[in-house]
């Protein structure tokens, strides 16, 4: 588990608003390896989303290199970019951003249509809502569901591609915590059973009490980098 | 099947604000149907003004003297009349090649005296092609073989104070300048219905003209086609087949004040309808702007998950075919209670012309009816869909161009 997925290099990201520069991100340096579950957690305007948006290929450094399955995403264009979120990315959102005027199913198939894969598409995006226990919800859309259910099927969206990398921006912050802990369970799940890495953003101490590690940021740089072990997981769970 | 998701969502997408999607269309719908309208009644009157140039006697096309496009003598005779009428003739596109010679004479009886253009006419010929020696109000219409005899109109004999049978002095320029005089007899006086078209009304047959002017054959053959929508081409083709003796004439070129008149009434219609599908364009693109600002999160999303930018294009202008789609339907609905009664009815414009609708020789009916017809289908069609495409492509390049990272911010949910 020692191969890096995604190497941040001494990155920096500055957003201008009128004459005001903001420096998001002020040479951080960040290795993630395959299988992690990590938490990035630090104060609002530390970086933490700016950094998964980088490592999502969704933004560009400043300046810096962000690696990516060993891609140089300063080097690709947009359309590259977008290809590589397309097939290899999982995106779960705070606000679950489903499609609203599409079906659980329909969301989840969407994605396996926009990869181009014809054949098995409505199989393969029903057995993953399956997987999370959606199955019976398939046909609702998600005004028609629960928060809780919603993302789930966030995450089925995010997951049924099979995507290398899962990248959660907040993905508990509008759960509860029963449902919050559902939720990490069935990821840490998907983790073990598929060998998926994940990265979440996130304020929230029961994600980071699932976490194998966590990262803290403040003021755009790492803060400190806490690697967990097996127990540590379990106990800080309950 | 690839992008069947895609279409789903495009055409659920209009459904989401419904009211906004039915102003949407109905903008186009009635855009779509001014448009159908208009283009129905150009197209109509412009079917009409053909139609009126033919009957008077122009036909749609004419055999000219090489010179006669410039110096509109009406002395000049064709080359071989007989060839370029036999090679009109055989034409399976026309309909009827009519031979005419004209000269200016002068008329009296008594000591009543006019100036006209006098026709020398093949009648067998003649009652074919024009509408105006059909409507005789006394004796009849010239024969093949007749001699001595002429065909005036009403206003010429009211104006010479003649009847049925009464001996006109005819006076002519022949060949060469020489005066030349003849008695001919009215066998038959015309009433169109117009005191101009029946103030020049003087036909004679072909063989009367050769004989009083001394001027042998035909100075113009004039030509009516089956079809009538594709004079231009016929023309070229007739004056190809011809191989360069005389050239061959559109009514355009005959009478240029009319294609001058068709020519200007079709660049104004062509501005208005410009100018309404403009309004409708915009209209639409400002509705699918707003839509696309709405649903801003939405795209951030999808191009999250990786969708391209062809896939982001193609998601919004499917919606505004589908928009397209209906609102052609909605012109047809909105278009036809209008354009039916003018196709069948008309529009009288009689009183507004005075009664007397007549230019440059030809009579013109004074009620226009507009052209309905299956075209207007596919016209529908091809004026929303291309209204609500160009519509479409700002707001698919707004919607390209959306920020994930920005668009996906707490601050912007």
């Amino acid at each position: 588990m020692n191969t890096n997925l995604v190497d941040v290099r001494n990155v920096t990201k500055d957003f201008h608003n009128g004459k005001i520069t903001v420096n998001a991100l002020r040479g951080l340096d960040l290795a993630i390896h395959e299988g992690d579950f990590l938490a990035i957690v630090g104060p609002s305007g530390s970086g933490k989303t700016t950094l998964l948006n980088l490592i999502g290929a969704l933004d560009i450094a400043t300046s810096g290199d962000v690696h990516l399955f060993g891609h140089d995403l300063t080097a690709l264009s947009r359309r590259e970019r977008a290809e590589l979120r397309l097939t290899s990315l999982g995106f779960v959102f705070q606000a679950y951003n489903l499609i609203p005027v599409l079906t659980a199913l329909e969301n989840v198939k969407f994605v396996l249509e926009l990869q181009g894969i014809d054949g098995g598409r409505h199989e393969r995006a029903m057995s993953t809502l399956e997987d999370l226990s959606l199955g019976e919800l398939a046909n609702r859309r998600p005004n028609e569901m629960s928060g809780g259910q919603q993302q789930r099927v966030a995450v089925a969206r995010a997951i049924v591609s099979r995507p290398r990398l899962v990248l959660a921006d907040e993905p508990t912050a509008n759960l509860d915590s029963e449902n919050s802990e559902a939720l990490l369970r069935m990821m840490r799940e998907l983790r073990d059973r598929h060998g998926m890495t994940f990265v979440f953003s996130t304020h929230d101490p029961l994600v980071m009490a699932h976490a194998t590690r966590v990262v803290t940021l403040l003021d755009g740089r790492v803060a400190s980098d806490e690697v967990k072990n097996a127990g540590e997981e379990v106990g800080s769970a309950n | 099947m690839r992008d069947l998701l895609l279409a789903k969502l495009a055409l659920r997408t209009l459904g989401r604000n419904p009211r906004r999607t039915l102003l949407s269309i109905v903008g186009i719908g009635v855009g779509c149907g001014i448009v159908l309208y208009m283009v129905a009644f150009t197209r109509g009157s412009s079917e009409m003004r053909i139609r009126a140039i033919s009957e008077s006697g122009f036909g749609h096309a004419r055999i000219a003297p090489a010179t006669w496009e410039k110096t509109r003598d009406s002395d000049l005779r064709l080359v071989d009349w007989k060839r370029d009428l036999d090679i009109a003739g055989s034409m399976a596109e026309v309909e009827f090649a009519a031979p005419h010679s004209r000269t200016t004479a002068l008329l009296a009886f008594g000591t009543c005296v006019t100036g006209v253009e006098m026709v020398g006419v093949d009648p067998n010929v003649e009652r074919n092609i024009s509408r105006l020696v059909r409507v005789l109000s006394e004796g009849r219409y010239l024969e093949r073989g007749d001699e001595g005899a002429v065909v005036i109109g009403t206003a010429i004999a009211d104006r010479l104070e003649v009847e049925l049978d009464d001996d006109l002095f005819i006076t002519i320029a022949g060949a060469g300048g020489e005066m030349k005089y003849a008695m001919l007899r009215i066998v038959g006086i015309v009433s169109t219905g117009s005191r101009t078209i029946d103030g020049t009304i003087c036909h004679v047959t072909l063989a009367e003209m050769e004989h009083l002017t001394g001027y042998l054959g035909a100075g113009e053959i004039t030509i009516v086609f089956r079809d009538p929508s594709n004079i231009d081409a016929l023309t070229v083709r007739l004056q190809e087949r011809l191989e360069g003796t005389d050239p061959v004439l559109s009514w355009k070129v005959v009478i240029p004040s009319q294609g001058g008149d068709m020519g200007s009434d079709t660049v104004f219609m062509n501005l208005l309808m410009g100018v309404v599908i403009v309004v409708a364009v915009l209209g639409v693109a400002s509705a699918q702007l707003t839509a696309i600002l709405e649903r801003k999160r939405e795209f951030a999303v999808l191009i999250a998950l990786g969708m391209g930018g062809g896939r982001i294009v193609r998601l919004v202008l499917i919606e505004a075919l589908a928009m397209g789609v209906l609102g052609a339907v909605a012109g047809l609905a909105m278009g036809f209670p209008f354009i039916y009664p003018a196709a069948t009815s008309g529009y009288n414009f009689a009183e507004m012309m005075g009664g007397d609708f007549v230019t440059e020789g030809v009579l013109f009916d004074p009620i226009i009816y507009a052209d309905m017809g299956m075209w207007l289908i596919p016209l529908a069609f091809a004026v929303a869909l291309f209204s609500t495409l160009v519509a479409g492509l700002y707001p698919a390049w707004y919607a390209l161009r959306t920020n994930p990272t920005s668009a996906l911010s707490l601050r912007e949910a």
